[in-house]
């Protein structure tokens, strides 16, 4: 913008002309915004180092070649997001109470309750969109062998990780208490009690008793919501944590070009 | 040499280079410190561990409490035919502490098995022995069929095919005052349909089987 | 892999790595996007196809049908095709287990350096052969049929027929049915495939006599059907010889 020549004013009405420091005049109510953000991120930075773990997490290169495959495992954390929040809000109308209120809680948020059909439904759905997208991320890294040296035990934590999906997605569908849901849970109670030796203690653990009782659909309940969730939760954090230590694999058709110049390694 | 070996044999920590040494500390000072710091480390998990393993794995341990509960005159039921019963075999929890048997007559010329003698009145669980599923008595077939793995099963419960490893479980009956009486703890049985304390759908009872599944403290023979 | 192997992979790895891009923000935006696919998918099936509720849980229930949710179709139909009860811990908790523990272990035996699928032959024959196995469990888990329906599709030629024909094939389709031949015999694609011989062309060996009189005088174990009533009994024959 072309500056226009300032208007034939006495000195005392003119504006005192900028003392060293003070910059170019007041700031804008925009550059104040910024600055006031920049103050406060520098003030955590300060007390906790934060920037360095950030900057070593997001601007990390990531090999040539990384395609749409290597999506799958953020997009089974985001199903995994999803389903926490959606979680957490049907804990909020959701009774544990195997003499009825668990099935008329449900039945309350699905006819009742503003949106509820959606956001059960988007709990619903999003376990089945999590099975699949679990399969599909092992699925990739079986086929890049990005299992191998050096991230064996990331594929182990994964390997867990499946298997504690596939514990939510059960126990999850004891929680509506419909018939499915009801002989789902006593069939797949019996399929641990068939283990030999320890199988009939563990069946009697999980249903605390020989038979189906009312702590049963609690246990399934606080196992659903806070045991494995937790276990989930932290088991990401180690699976990340390893990603970004070791690295993202490159496709394994990669060529390598080997000159001397390339091969010196940044962070 | 002599000098290294004067040095291994200091009891101070700096002496002997030990990481994280510092100015007066002992070796036996240190070596308490760890044993301190591991077990009251120890002694605090185990302080809030313990209860709460105890508390989820008590039920283990705790004997179900069974009855005996009236299922009808005596007339209700054949001898060749089974009439579905529901019972509860679990009070306070409403509907699902109910569960059906099917019962029927003691007919001496097919329950020959000497451990029947005692019962007037055949009544078979309805729970799959397989994995748990609800099987259901089809009368022109004569078979118990089990509606999700293929399990069959014959007039006395015992398997005809499929995965089921052993006979369908029975509930203790008799007679009382001109009505039909069952306890509603169940028993299993093996494939000669000799008696067992109950275990769960799956666990087999012949040979090995009684031993690779033992009883639990919870459930025991009526 | 062994060491020099192993040094080797770290150099490449390194350079391929050095070449790369940074992962904010050119990752990020594909995982972004492939966020917003996933919960676009979450939602239209949220909405298309809501969240049902099915009968109240009845555990004194002896028609209900149990069958799990689709995903684990493939371990319900595990235990339907394992039929001698001899193996059936090995159906409920012996293949799973192991299965758990071979993939635990995967990278710890598949310890070769190669990583391009075409080079990997052993791996990927497993790959296709356990993606095929739980496809097809899957797929047949989910077409398990209740033991006392007939699914099967009434042939056209009776269709045609129409009359008494017809509505005797469709009472002896349901006598047979609620009859509980579908325990031991197949018919069509409901029923278990034994210990009797499937029934989907039996019609096709025996003459209608033969039929009639297998049911009132069979072999054991199968029972006698002597105790229907004539017209059940009728129907079930006129069914039975229409299967060719």
């Amino acid at each position: 913008m072309a500056r226009r020549p300032a208007p034939p004013l006495p000195s005392a009405l003119k504006a005192p002309p900028p003392r060293p420091g003070e910059g170019n005049g007041p700031l804008s109510p925009v550059e104040q915004a910024k600055e006031a953000g920049i103050t406060v991120v520098d003030w955590v930075d300060e007390r906790t180092s934060l920037s360095g773990a950030a900057r070593w997490l997001m601007f990390r290169k990531v090999p040539k070649g990384t395609n749409w495959y290597y999506t799958l495992g953020s997009a089974t954390l985001f199903a995994f997001l999803s389903q926490a929040v959606t979680g957490v809000f049907l804990a909020m109308f959701y009774r544990p109470d195997a003499a009825g209120g668990a099935y008329e809680s449900i039945r309350h948020i699905t006819d009742d309750v503003f949106l509820g059909q959606f956001v059960r439904g988007m709990h619903l759905w999003g376990a089945s969109v999590m099975v699949v997208l679990v399969f599909l991320h092992m699925g990739r890294t079986f086929l890049f062998g990005a299992y191998k040296y050096p991230r064996e035990l990331n594929w182990v934590i994964g390997v867990v990780l499946l298997i504690l999906t596939m514990v939510m997605a059960l126990t999850g569908y004891l929680l509506p208490f419909d018939q499915r849901a009801y002989w789902a849970t006593i069939v797949a109670n019996n399929i641990t009690a068939t283990g030999p030796l320890v199988g009939p203690y563990l069946g009697d653990f999980l249903r605390s008793g020989p038979e189906f009782t009312a702590t049963t659909l609690s246990r399934f309940y606080a196992i659903h919501m806070l045991l494995v969730p937790g276990a989930i939760a932290a088991l990401i954090g180690a699976h990340l944590y390893l990603v970004t230590k070791l690295g993202t694999t490159a496709p394994p058709w990669s060529k390598v070009d080997r000159r001397p110049e390339l091969s010196e390694t940044e962070v | 040499m002599a000098n290294k070996r004067a040095k291994q044999k200091s009891k101070y920590t700096l002496d002997r280079g030990i990481p994280g040494a510092f100015e007066g500390e002992t070796v036996t000072r240190r070596r308490f410190m760890t044993g301190a710091a591991h077990s009251a480390g120890a002694v605090a998990a185990a302080a809030f561990t313990l209860p709460a393993l105890g508390f989820a794995v008590g039920p283990i341990f705790k004997q179900e409490r069974h009855s005996w509960e009236d299922i009808g005159p005596l007339e209700a039921f054949s001898e060749n035919n089974y009439i579905p019963v529901v019972v509860t075999i679990n009070p306070g929890v409403g509907e699902v502490g109910k569960t059906t048997a099917y019962v029927r007559k003691r007919n001496p010329a097919i329950d020959t098995d000497r451990y029947d003698s005692t019962t007037p009145y055949i009544a078979i669980s309805t729970r799959c022995a397989h994995v748990g599923c609800p099987v259901r008595w089809i009368d022109a077939a004569e078979r118990f069929v089990c509606p999700c793995h293929g399990g069959v099963y014959d007039l006395l419960g015992r398997r005809v095919s499929g995965p089921p490893v052993r006979p369908l479980d029975r509930f203790p009956t008799r007679v009382r005052a001109g009505r039909v009486q069952l306890y509603t703890g169940r028993f299993s049985v093996n494939s000669e349909l000799r008696r067992f304390s109950p275990r769960d759908p799956g666990e087999p009872l012949d040979g090995i089987g009684q031993y690779l599944y033992p009883s639990r403290p919870s459930a025991r023979i009526p | 892999m062994n060491r020099v192997e192993k040094e080797q992979y770290l150099r490449d790895y390194s350079v391929l790595k050095a070449q790369g891009k940074p992962f904010f923000p050119y990752a990020v935006a594909k995982d972004g996007a492939m966020a917003c696919v996933v919960l676009a998918v979450i939602i239209t099936l949220s909405l298309v196809l809501g969240a049902g509720q099915g009968p109240k849980a009845n555990p004194t229930t002896t028609s209900y049908v149990p069958r799990p949710d689709w995903y684990f179709f493939f371990l319900f139909e595990l235990l339907r095709v394992v039929k001698p009860s001899s193996l059936t811990q090995l159906a409920t908790i012996g293949v799973p287990t192991i299965g758990m523990i071979l993939l635990f272990l995967l990278p710890f035996y598949d310890r070769g350096p190669e990583r391009r699928p075409e080079r990997r032959p052993i791996a990927m024959l497993t790959f296709v052969v356990v993606v095929a196995a739980m496809a097809l469990l899957t797929y047949k888990g989910a077409h398990a049929g209740d033991p006392t329906t007939i699914g099967m599709a009434t042939p056209p030629r009776i269709v045609r027929t129409g009359g008494a024909t017809l509505a005797e094939y469709e009472a002896g389709k349901a006598v047979v049915a609620q009859s509980g031949c579908l325990a031991c015999h197949k018919i069509g694609e409901n029923g278990n495939d034994g210990p009797g011989p499937n029934l989907t062309h039996v019609a096709a060996r025996l003459p209608v006599l033969a039929v009639a009189r297998t049911l009132v005088n069979p072999t054991a174990p199968m029972p006698s059907f002597k105790n229907l009533p004539p017209n059940k009994f009728k129907a079930a024959v006129a069914f039975l010889s229409q299967l060719k």
